[in-house]
């Protein structure tokens, strides 16, 4: 099979994964039996209140209808009127998503370096004490709850040893030193959640390909100890672990929530508690559907990768 | 002639959480200048840990407790990471065993080549390094491959490419470990061919290891064989394999199949290697047939026995004295009255995939796997389906037994027409034919036991069974009842398929197919297991579809023989007939690449017309490769059957003309009787 | 080759010190930890120093001392003793949800991949949408859509983390049937004619079990921290029920007057945690297997 028509099967398979998560993200919200209004309002609720709510959201046509109806305009890019503030979804959305992706990025690029050279490390130093002391060290980190290691190191360095800000709150005004400096924490929060998969993955992966006949023999062909690593070894160990990146995503965007929440940051993640807290449905499908968007777009994109760094996965699939 | 490397009283411990073992013990050998020297031996026997040894190289859990290894005057095992990078490649050279695991997968074959040559710098003067490398790849027989990836080529052309890697720096010493396992067998004697060629050619010395001695007997000078970490003999080939002085080697040599040794008289080896059971004397009492109370308690190290050969056996004068050969009598006293039709094939026609949507909106086919196969079984024959990797014999199982309906044809047992598909199939249809797998690592379930293994098939078939039922089949297959309540992974290779095989008879089958089950096993297991067979065929009167790649091992076992090629028989004969009088060219190069236990000088004879290309589905398949192809109406018409004495070919040319050969076949000596 | 030396009878027989000395250090320590907790939460049903609820234990926010090792709260209640009562709510809602998912799991995850063709592709197609929800996001969502008679609820929290579990599950499950599918020994069985149920209930499963073990010791270690991030944002079990990341949500504004009513409970919670990861990761040495983290 050619490299385009993989590509191309692979994009249709997400874009049909994506409108399968939005039948799913429709039958949990508007269409699982009983009343959503009632489920939105409470039961307390008054019939006037349920009344301009089942309008607002189209209650009175059938359930199919208004899917069709919300997808149709959500494919023209229309995400709807938010029920809590009455504003364009697209208006709110649209700068809370730039903070975010600027935080991501942020955050990216310290999970890089914070996930290859301890694997690298470790894996090259195998059995040995640092070997065993990064593994003690990530095991600790990755069983700290993210909320947790949030507000740790808000302490300490906030409140201990008061070197960052403790809010991240930025604005339009904020100029990039100020934003900068205040993404510095959740961004190392991001990082650190992310790496400790990564690392343990991409050190056993490692230590799996030093073992492997290539590189066997790529050493008795009398290559230097890096070109062995870095030609033969690396491209091939880090496949796994691309595809872990891509998985966490999931994890990093349910990260985000509870970072953001945590330092106050203006992004997607505060936004979508907001919308939940509120029951701003409309709100909620464009969010959730948002996330969902980016989750299979990052393993479009680590598929993609993966077989560009393994020819041989051209063949095979 | 002038030592080059020497390898003196190397001992090697592995260790493990349960303490160190000993897998190299006191080996001592030398290669000279120029000299191809083979190490040989069952596996596990430690012969591959030397081997790497020679490159300096050996795995982190290895330990080497003495020895030098002597390259040029030097110690490898002594010199620092630096002096040894620039010796690996350089001048101490590896083909690894398997090509397909040890090529970069990410990296095109010919960067891999150049990486080589530009870390040692070792681009001849006055000459590019894109010209270096096409001359390398002409050099080992390839085009200019450069720009492949190691997927996009073939398993020989990849070992191909890897002795082309290890000969870019025109290194001193090659080290082959296992270089042609896992090949076809004309593959195997192509790659062979051209390591005589090279070393001819750039006179370097070889060091091959292997467990095949029949392939070292075609490219060694002089052979050590080793057994549990030790050197048992070592002499010079010719000698070793006309008159073998330790009983090892004896058994070795006598487990090994040879087309042309119908009459085996020389007995194989008996037990398996177990480090476990090791006395403190001489490693192979456990097994050997000469063993005395003194074998046990006294160790025994390499005399000289000759000029030339060494041997580590105190009784290897006894030992040495050919046997009275216990000539078995061939088993098939030709019946009379041909035993009724079991099992009839007519029209085979396969494909693996089944059509999708697309392919029926299009009107695509898939190309067909296996194409008009006609076979028939009689009630307790043995057929040999023969072939290449690829050619579709197990596909051609796979149908009979239900698990790939076949596009087009028909199957019948006893009479009976067979469902395509398995679902549709009566249980006593099931019944009748029994399976048994090629890895009887994976045919077990590992988390059952044994009694639960054999039990099972009679509770579905609702047979009735008691305790004597299963100590009785176990018998049969050379076992006891003791194995009943173990798990497969605490039994060896070959008594795993013995289970498997105990399985099969259990539910007394009418037809038995038996899908390569030997290839996975070692020599002398293989041979027991020949063994075992041909006295269940005997005992139990069940007909066998007999698979496997390896004509020597059909010989032993098969009335008569199918032989494919491409997915279509290109010939059926009975056993005898077949190996005295090929006739057909494919079947004639089957049997010339299979090595006989002496040098036998091959050489592949040329393809006739090699540039012709068989027209898919009507052309004879092995148009192109054909030495004896007759012109472009192979490629494009369809061979016609022609009917011989005792079965049929398919070739264009007329059988006449096949029977009388331009050169006459290559006379193979069964080597193993002195 | 001949390196296999326990059978697989023996990984499952009971305890003995030779055994115990041969497991792996982790798996130990880990179990060590696992079992403190255990205990401690059982004395946490029937005994706390303080009423859970009880207001008034103490000074409010007077900081860590021998009565009060983890401070008292806002509204001076002791927070080691609402810790110590939190402790079987924790492990009762993370051992119920993961085992829920597991069952679904497993069961769907095995089946399409023994069977495979139509089935298996929209049961993939669903299990993959499911996992492009992020998991934090559905199940919020989930707990949304339940409305506010469930909400809070127990049992709503051991639902979702069960469903958000189940397609994770079903997608190892299905990786490992696939894969023993194409052993020979699925292969005799199905020559025999056995059905499908008894190829995946006698052949598939008993040897996914390694790969599923470690898959829910891995589950089981995270679910404590999703339990406790759905406490935190105030979508998990109603106040004043002390589960722990509730706590920790609520003393949040005691950061600086208290930090203790935080990390104290936060430190436990993360000490339970990293005895399920010990846990995993001895388990998956001893089996073999290797715990593939992922959302």
């Amino acid at each position: 099979m050619s490299v385009f028509r993989l590509l191309a099967s692979r994009i249709l398979f997400s874009a049909l994964t994506l409108l399968l998560v939005s039948v799913l993200i429709f039958l949990i919200l508007e269409a699982l039996p009983g009343d959503v209004a009632t489920r939105i309002l409470g039961r307390d609720a008054t019939a006037r209140a349920l009344e301009v709510l089942r309008s607002q959201l189209h209650l009175d046509q059938p359930a199919l209808v208004r899917y069709f109806h919300w997808l149709g305009d959500f494919l023209r890019g229309d995400l709807g009127v938010s029920i809590a503030t009455g504003r364009p979804i697209a208006d709110v959305l649209g700068p809370r998503i730039v903070n975010t992706l600027l935080l991501s990025l942020f955050a990216f690029v310290i999970y890089l370096v914070l996930a290859l050279v301890p694997a690298i490390i470790q894996a090259t130093n195998r059995g040995k004490a640092v070997d065993n002391v990064i593994s003690v060290i990530t095991l600790i980190l990755l069983s700290l709850p993210d909320f947790l290691l949030a507000t740790m190191l808000l302490f300490l360095f906030a409140v201990a040893v008061p070197i960052l800000p403790a809010l991240a709150t930025i604005s339009e005004a904020s100029t990039w030193q100020e934003t900068l400096r205040a993404m510095v924490l959740p961004a190392v929060t991001l990082a650190i959640m992310m790496a400790v998969y990564a690392i343990r993955v991409l050190r056993d992966s490692l230590i799996e390909v030093l073992r492997s006949d290539y590189v066997r023999l790529a050493e008795l062909k009398g290559l230097r100890p890096r070109a062995v690593l870095f030609r033969h070894a690396l491209p091939n160990a880090i496949v796994p672990a691309l595809n872990v990146t891509a998985l966490n995503l999931g994890f990093l965007i349910g990260g985000v929530v509870i970072v953001e929440r945590v330092f106050s940051y203006p992004g997607f993640g505060t936004l979508l508690i907001d919308a939940l807290q509120l029951r701003d449905i409309p709100l909620i499908k464009a969010t959730v559907m948002i996330s969902a968007a980016v989750y299979v777009a990052a393993n479009l994109v680590a598929d993609v990768l993966a077989i560009l760094l393994q020819p041989r996965l051209r063949a095979s699939r | 002639m002038q030592k080059l490397i020497e390898v003196r009283n190397l001992n090697i411990a592995y260790g493990s959480p349960a303490g160190w073992t000993n897998v190299v013990q006191g080996v001592s050998f030398e290669i000279a200048r120029g000299e191809a020297f083979g190490l040989v031996g069952e596996s596990g026997c430690g012969k591959s840990t030397v081997a790497y040894r020679l490159l300096g190289y050996g795995t982190v859990n290895s330990l080497v407790q003495t020895g030098e290894v002597l390259f040029d005057g030097t110690d490898l095992l002594k010199l620092d990471a630096k002096s040894l990078r620039r010796m690996r490649g350089n001048r101490i050279a590896l083909v690894p065993q398997n090509p397909t695991t040890s090529l970069s997968p990410g990296m095109r074959v010919g960067s891999q080549i150049r990486e080589m040559i530009a870390t040692h710098k070792a681009l001849p003067p006055g000459m590019s390094m894109q010209a270096r490398i096409a001359e390398l790849f002409a050099l080992v027989g390839l085009p200019d491959v450069g720009h492949r990836y190691p997927h996009e080529l073939s398993g020989g052309q990849q070992q191909r490419v890897t002795i082309a890697m290890a000969v870019a720096c025109n290194p001193d010493l090659l080290v082959l470990d296992e270089p042609t396992t896992g090949l076809d067998v004309t593959t195997q004697r192509q790659i062979i061919q051209l390591l005589g060629d090279l070393r001819s050619r750039i006179g370097m010395a070889m060091l091959y290891v292997t467990h095949d001695l029949a392939l070292l007997a075609q490219i060694a000078d002089r052979v050590g064989v080793m057994y549990a970490g030790q050197l048992v003999e070592v002499a010079p080939c010719d000698q070793l394999l006309a008159a073998p002085a330790h009983p090892y080697s004896r058994g070795l040599i006598a487990s090994i199949p040879t087309v042309a040794g119908t009459e085996r008289q020389a007995r194989g080896l008996r037990g398996v290697l177990r480090r476990d059971q090791m006395s403190t004397g001489c490693k192979f009492e456990p097994r050997c047939d000469f063993a005395s109370a003194a074998c046990r308690s006294t160790p025994q190290v390499l005399e000289p026995v000759a000029e030339t050969r060494t041997v580590a056996c105190m009784k290897w004068r006894e030992s040495a004295v050919p046997e009275t050969p216990a000539v078995k009598p061939r088993l098939d006293a030709k019946a009379t009255a041909k035993p009724e039709r079991l099992l009839s094939i007519a029209d085979l026609d396969l494909t693996y995939r089944k059509p999708g949507l697309f392919d029926k909106l299009l009107g695509r086919t898939s190309p067909s796997v296996v194409r008009d196969i006609d076979l028939e079984l009689r009630a307790g024959e043995v057929v040999a389906l023969v072939g290449e990797s690829g050619s579709g014999k197990s596909t051609i199982a796979r149908a009979i037994s239900g698990r790939l309906p076949p596009r087009a044809g028909l199957i019948s047992l006893d009479g009976g027409l067979l469902d395509p598909a398995l679902k549709s199939r009566s249980v006593e249809q099931l019944r009748q034919i029994q399976y048994i797998f090629q890895n009887p690592d994976v045919s077990l379930n590992p988390r059952r036991r044994i009694r639960a293994i054999l039990e099972r098939p009679l509770d579905h078939f609702g047979i009735k069974a008691d305790v004597k039922t299963l100590e009785g089949v176990l018998e049969n297959v050379g076992l006891h009842a003791g194995y009943l309540d173990r798990f497969p992974e605490q039994l060896s290779g070959g008594e795993r398929q013995r289970i498997a095989i105990a399985r099969a008879l259990l539910v007394n089958p009418k037809l038995l197919i038996c899908d390569e089950i030997l290839s996975a096993l070692d020599v002398s297991v293989q041979a027991r297991i020949v063994e075992l067979l041909r006295s269940l065929k005997e005992k139990h009167a069940v007909a066998m579809l007999f698979i496997s790649h390896d004509l020597a091992v059909v010989q032993q076992l098969a009335d008569r023989v199918a032989v494919l090629y491409r997915g279509e028989l290109m010939q059926l004969a009975e056993t005898e007939t077949l190996l005295a009088a090929p006739l057909h060219p494919y079947t004639e190069m089957l049997l010339e690449a299979a090595p006989g236990l002496s040098k036998d000088h091959y050489v592949s004879r040329p393809p006739a017309m090699p540039a012709s290309k068989p027209v898919p589905g009507i052309g004879c398949p092995l148009a192109g490769r054909c030495p004896r192809q007759v012109g472009s109406v192979c490629a494009e018409t369809r061979p016609p059957v022609q009917a011989t004495g005792s079965g049929f070919i398919r070739c264009h040319v007329p059988v006449e003309k096949l029977a009388t050969r331009a050169a006459p076949p290559v006379e193979k000596r069964p080597a193993a009787v002195v | 080759m001949s390196t296999i030396t326990s059978s697989p009878a023996k990984r499952f027989a009971g305890f003995d010190a030779a055994r115990w000395r041969a497991t792996p250090g982790p798996f130990k320590v880990g179990a060590i930890i696992l079992l403190a907790h255990a205990l401690f939460a059982i004395i946490g049903v029937f005994w706390t120093p303080y009423g859970f609820a009880e207001m008034g234990a103490g000074l409010p926010l007077s900081g860590a001392s021998w009565q009060h090792p983890m401070g008292l709260d806002q509204i001076g209640r002791d927070v080691f003793s609402r810790f110590m009562h939190g402790a079987h709510i924790v492990l009762l809602l993370a051992f119920a949800g993961t085992i829920l998912g597991m069952v679904a799991g497993t069961a769907l995850g095995l089946l399409s991949g023994y069977i495979g063709g139509w089935f298996d592709e929209i049961t993939q197609r669903i299990v993959e949408a499911m996992i492009s929800i992020p998991f934090l996001a559905l199940a919020l969502v989930m707990i949304i859509a339940a409305g506010p008679a469930l909400a809070g609820e127990p049992v709503l929290i051991v639902f979702v983390v069960g469903l958000v579990y189940a397609p994770r599950i079903a997608r190892i499950a299905r990786a490992a049937a696939m894969e023993i599918a194409t052993r020979e020994y699925v292969a005799v069985a199905e020559l025999r004619g056995e059905g499908t149920w008894s190829i995946v209930w006698r052949e598939i499963l008993p040897n996914a079990a390694n790969v599923l073990l470690v898959e829910f010791s891995l589950r089981l270690s995270y679910a404590p921290i999703l339990i406790g991030a759905l406490g935190f944002l105030g979508f998990g079990i109603r106040p004043p029920t002390p589960e722990w990341g509730l706590m920790i949500s609520e003393n949040r504004n005691l950061l600086i007057a208290s930090p203790v009513t935080v990390f104290g409970p936060g430190l436990g919670l993360a000490s339970l945690v990293i005895g399920f990861n010990l846990f995993t990761d001895g388990l998956s040495r001893m089996l073999g297997q290797r715990a593939v983290a992922g959302a």
